[in-house]
């Protein structure tokens, strides 16, 4: 069952349609990648499902359930991109704090911080401020205080920028926990590589409406160009015109080569042993998220023009 | 609730366990008192004492006279010379006096009201009124002297005066003079509460927009209830301060009471039991509670809003809390002139309408309840101010709501305004 389900939510500013008419489903489990460019409407998106704004149409389902947001933010632990702490507050308070605010009790609070506390190394921070914290530090514990409560729903914005290999692979061993464990966690961000790393599922965004969405698997076979890369000794210098390929670039004993439609790759290998060629690999070139990204998004400006939206401008 | 709870208890120990507050506390009073008797002490102190020369032509005057008020009353000191023949200006400064005066030829039944002090500088209103007291000490004794008016008779005329006293029928504990005081006093007190704290909501506001808080908590709590529960929890710090400081007054005035056996002392605590006993202290209490939290409510969740829809920058929010900062100093004037007189327009209107109410009631409030502030206006008042509160909490909390998650240029009180009125 969807965890998260989205039905055409819209979100209208006086001078942009931030969010135009988005639907997305999103399993248990699952780590979704929420990518587009900037002033895609990704953190608004991101702001009605946490329950800081509300929708101006559609309608959001929490575990099958309409999304209240009073009572259902204790199931909802949100990382906003731009950080947030107090700075003269000391760390243990504030994360006492701040999870009490989630909903949680005084005791069970103390409990999980400890348990992370631990569990991150963080134990002798107690007592510091968080004006004492390098940026990598307060992104630690910003990513603490954000899971402490054991939400069903986890949405993380850029949780990697500021943090150096060590303390990013420590955190993503956690985010693949939380995952196995149940948890659901959206996962916004511009680093195509780390989505491709993390990511089952995505959904691309772009001016407000949703472009593209599906399993990161299939959005690569849906936009492969039949690229194959081929080693080969002897490569044929010249094809004659029933080559089942078209040569793309030959580098040394490394060549591309794309498919014509209606054949196989077998009929590739067929073909180059005909001739006579020494095969050592034979590789499909699949896109990667980036190309397809940037393929997608081209030629939208770099930030969206403002427009005037003169069909019931409500907030 | 429980959140709320949460929030005020937060905003509320942050402050309270901070060294400024403690200082404050302790530093306050301490400015205060320093500020009243250290003015008084410092002019008693660098009041010149004038050695002045008198140049008697009238005969009247005698080293006798001038000696025995000298030993009564030092605060000058009165000197008879003779001119020299032929002179005819006084060289007084190189005699070593201050100052000199010509008493011309004059009846003492007639007296005369033009006799110059001269000298080369000025010297204080002060210090010349002591000389003119102790000149004209001199000249009664003169005249008793020549009227044969012995010392009972002279003790008769002294004590024997009618006294003036003025009563309010409705209200006999009302005393105008006290009632002036403290009626500035209070309102004083509020109004230094409503901006000193009015700024603290708007600068925890700003804080949490430009550390991005905002956002982490907006997730947990509505941004109304983030408002209310700063505001509450700062107005508790401020009544935790105000508790403070009767507390300390009330230590002192008993350690006073007990320890102390002097005039000054004495007379001091009798002024305090005068005090206590001629006004309705309960009533003042009451109201002052009353007018400290409904206007800083009604002015706090206004500067909250401010905080919310500026960006780091100081000036902005500043420029922007203006017009806020203005109307309490307009109030503070409205309730000068109310104190003077408590029942003029100036008054009504500045005790009725709500955001000036705070500052102009609690000034006329000691002048005494029902005489000078009928019960309806003090009800009017009262109603009209907690609409108001709860107006502008709503106004600033759909201000706050739109401004704490809104980056980029400030926008203007006409932006704002728009924010609060239109439909979510």
């Amino acid at each position: 069952m969807a965890v998260l389900e989205i039905r055409n939510l819209k979100k209208y500013f006086a001078t942009q349609k931030a969010v135009d008419d988005i639907s997305l489903s999103i399993e248990e489990g699952m780590i979704y990648g929420l990518l587009g460019p900037n002033g895609a409407g990704k953190t608004t998106l991101i702001r009605m499902i946490t329950g800081i704004f509300f929708p101006d149409e559609g309608e959001i389902f929490l575990d099958g359930k309409k999304f209240d947001p009073l009572n259902d933010t204790i199931h909802i632990g949100y990382m906003p991109e731009e950080r947030g702490l107090y700075k003269k507050m000391k760390i243990g308070e504030q994360a006492l704090y701040l999870a009490q605010l989630k909903g949680l009790s005084r005791s069970v609070a103390m409990e999980k911080i400890k348990e992370w506390f631990v569990k991150l190394e963080m134990q002798s921070w107690w007592n510091k401020k968080v004006e004492d914290l390098s940026k990598g530090m307060s992104q630690k514990l910003q990513f603490v205080i954000t899971v402490l409560h054991n939400p069903k729903l986890i949405i993380l914005d850029e949780p990697f920028s500021g943090l150096d290999p060590v303390n990013s692979n420590l955190i993503k061993d956690e985010i693949y926990k939380l995952a196995r464990n149940g948890s659901t966690i959206i996962f916004s961000t511009h680093r195509m590589e780390q989505v491709e790393e993390i990511c089952t599922n995505i959904a691309l965004v772009n001016k407000g409406k949703k472009i593209l969405d599906g399993t990161v698997k299939d959005i690569k076979q849906d936009f492969k160009e039949n690229l194959f890369s081929i080693g080969a000794e002897q490569f044929p210098a010249s094809m004659n015109g029933n080559a089942p390929f078209e040569t793309v670039s030959i580098r040394e004993q490394l060549s591309v080569v794309r498919i014509k439609d209606g054949n196989k790759p077998n009929d590739v290998l067929k073909y180059l042993i005909q001739q006579g060629a020494t095969i050592h690999s034979f590789n499909e070139i699949l896109p990667s998220l980036n190309d397809i990204f940037i393929r997608l998004v081209e030629g939208t400006p770099a930030a969206r023009e403002f427009q005037n939206i003169s069909t019931s401008p409500k907030s | 609730m429980r959140k709320i709870l949460l929030i005020i208890k937060r905003e509320y120990l942050t402050r309270v366990r901070k060294k400024t507050f403690i200082i404050t506390t302790l530093l306050f009073p301490i400015l205060y008192l320093g500020l009243v008797f250290g003015t008084g002490y410092i002019a008693e102190k660098t009041r010149a004492n004038l050695h002045v020369a008198i140049i008697d032509s009238s005969g009247y005057f005698t080293n006798a006279l001038l000696e025995k008020q000298n030993i009564q009353d030092n605060s000058s000191l009165l000197t008879l010379v003779q001119l020299k023949p032929g002179e005819k200006e006084f060289n007084y400064d190189s005699s070593g006096f201050d100052a000199y005066l010509v008493i011309p030829p004059l009846d003492w039944q007639k007296g005369n009201s033009n006799i110059d002090l001269r000298a080369k500088k000025s010297y204080g209103p002060e210090a010349t009124a002591l000389v003119d007291a102790k000149l004209n000490r001199i000249w009664d004794e003169i005249k008793n002297d020549s009227l044969k008016i012995d010392a009972v008779k002279q003790q008769i005329m002294q004590t024997s005066r009618l006294g003036l006293h003025f009563i309010n029928i409705t209200d006999p504990k009302a005393n105008a003079k006290f009632a002036n005081a403290i009626g500035l006093a209070c309102g004083f007190l509020i109004y230094f509460i409503i901006l000193i704290y009015g700024s603290q909501v708007m600068m925890g506001v700003m804080e949490e927009k430009t550390n991005r808080i905002a956002e982490i908590i907006v997730s947990s709590v509505k941004p109304f209830q983030m408002m209310l529960g700063k505001i509450v929890g700062i107005a508790l710090v401020a009544l935790t301060q105000f508790l403070l400081w009767i507390a300390f007054i009330f230590i002192i005035y008993n350690i006073t009471k007990v320890s102390g056996h002097s005039d000054s002392v004495n007379s001091l605590v009798g002024g305090i039991q005068q005090v206590m006993t001629s006004i309705n202290i309960p009533m003042i209490l009451f109201c002052f509670a009353f007018y400290f939290l409904a206007g800083f409510f009604f002015y706090s969740s206004i500067y909250g809003a401010v905080g919310s829809a500026v960006n780091e920058d100081v000036r902005e929010a500043q420029s922007l809390s203006f017009p806020i900062t203005m109307l309490v100093i307009i109030s503070i004037v409205m309730m000068t002139a109310a104190i003077s007189d408590p029942t003029g327009p100036i008054a009504f209107w500045g005790s009725i309408i709500p955001f000036s109410s705070p500052i102009v009631m609690m000034a006329r409030i000691p002048y005494g309840v029902p005489g000078t502030v009928p019960w309806w206006q003090l009800g009017l008042s009262m109603a009209l101010l907690i609409g108001g509160f709860i107006f502008t909490t709503w106004f600033a909390g759909k201000i706050y709501r739109t401004g704490i998650l809104m980056y980029g240029k400030k926008p203007t009180w006409k932006e704002l305004i728009k924010w609060a009125f239109r439909k979510s």
